[in-house]
């Protein structure tokens, strides 16, 4: 019953959420003229430009806390239904709230407000996605029995599950459209994991208030 | 309990010859069946060869993007710092949120905060669940 529920809130919450992104896309078109094929080599160039930035924090950010990315991809893998229902509902909560404190600006405390929730909205969007590119990288390239995992020279541990990731998520983010929506659902996927496990030190959110009996 | 039946306790395998001198620890753990653990047949656990940082691959990876990144510049006629620049400016979110509101204003506050509520209701009962993760 609660998992019916959750696969409902799932797909209403996705098709709302298509319907109100949905004049965003453009129609793709392959290119006719000289300026829209340099257009679209731009676009490339950016795409792979940014693909390089991210491939440098992923590493990083493995490097600086490995475990902690591991457990949030666990997380992926083992509910993703909650993760992506949750990072759904947690986008939405980002963009609510950001409207919100922006009607707050005149008042002064409103900035401060916007600024705090965009570092933390790209923060978890940023571990997160890392967390989806070593989940990714995991699924396609990950070893199931330990005979195989000793054989492996390069293909293993956390640093190189992340790279295949970004490899694999990067190279399918250069298809028109379906790259943008690809790289869309991974970042919600990301933000989900990265809230479900709190940034992958896996503690509760909130307090449990017990009364001493 | 003395020493070292904690001794014995602790490392069943070393001081096995206290089972032969100690009465209470032989009637104790006579009813408890050992067998060898063949670690082989285990399933591989996540954490397994996880620090193992492969190098080779990395760089490897990071440098042919780099290379595709500069050559891809080079063709469009740009600079990769210009790339960098047009990438992080091209702000989608921004974009969004732009929009949504938009949409929302004709609507009214009521329902916005009627919205902003729901929502984040079920945010907060969805943080209250306990990641399964390694425990699944």
């Amino acid at each position: 019953m609660r998992r019916t529920i959750l696969i409902a809130l799932v797909i209403a919450a996705t098709v709302v959420t298509a319907l109100v992104a949905a004049p965003l896309f453009k129609t793709p078109a392959a290119p006719t003229t000289f300026s829209e094929a340099a257009s679209m080599m731009t676009r490339t160039a950016v795409s792979v430009s940014l693909l390089f930035v991210w491939i440098i924090v992923a590493i990083v950010v493995t490097l600086m806390s490995g475990r902690e990315v591991r457990y949030s991809s666990i997380e992926v893998r083992t509910s993703p239904l909650h993760c992506f229902a949750l990072g759904l509902v947690a986008v939405t909560s980002f963009v609510l709230t950001a409207i919100l404190f922006s009607y707050l600006i005149p008042y002064l405390v409103g900035l401060p407000l916007l600024i705090a929730l965009a570092v933390f909205a790209v923060l978890t969007k940023v571990y997160g996605t890392i967390a989806v590119f070593h989940a990714i990288g995991t699924i396609v390239a990950g070893t199931r029995s330990r005979d195989v995992l000793l054989r492996r020279r390069w293909l293993r541990g956390d640093l190189a599950m992340v790279i295949i990731g970004v490899l694999l998520l990067g190279a399918i983010r250069l298809i028109p459209m379906v790259g943008t929506i690809a790289w869309g659902i991974a970042s919600v996927f990301g933000v989900g994991s990265a809230l479900a496990t709190k940034f992958g030190r896996r503690e509760p959110w909130f307090l449990v208030l017990r009364t001493a009996t | 309990m003395n020493d070292a039946c904690q001794r014995y306790a602790e490392d069943p395998e070393k001081n096995a010859a206290h089972l032969r001198e100690c009465e209470t620890c032989r009637s104790l753990y006579a009813g408890v069946e050992t067998r060898p653990v063949n670690v082989g047949t285990l399933p591989l656990a996540a954490w397994e060869g996880a620090r193992y940082r492969s190098w080779p691959l990395v760089l490897g990876g990071a440098l042919a993007v780099l290379a595709i990144a500069l050559a891809l510049c080079a063709a469009a006629g740009i600079s990769p710092i210009a790339a960098l620049a047009v990438g992080f400016r091209s702000d989608s979110a921004r974009a969004w949120i732009a929009l949504i509101d938009q949409k929302l204003r004709p609507l009214g506050p009521l329902v916005f905060a009627t919205l902003f509520i729901i929502v984040n209701t079920i945010l907060v009962l969805l943080l209250r669940r306990a990641p399964r993760g390694i425990d699944a």
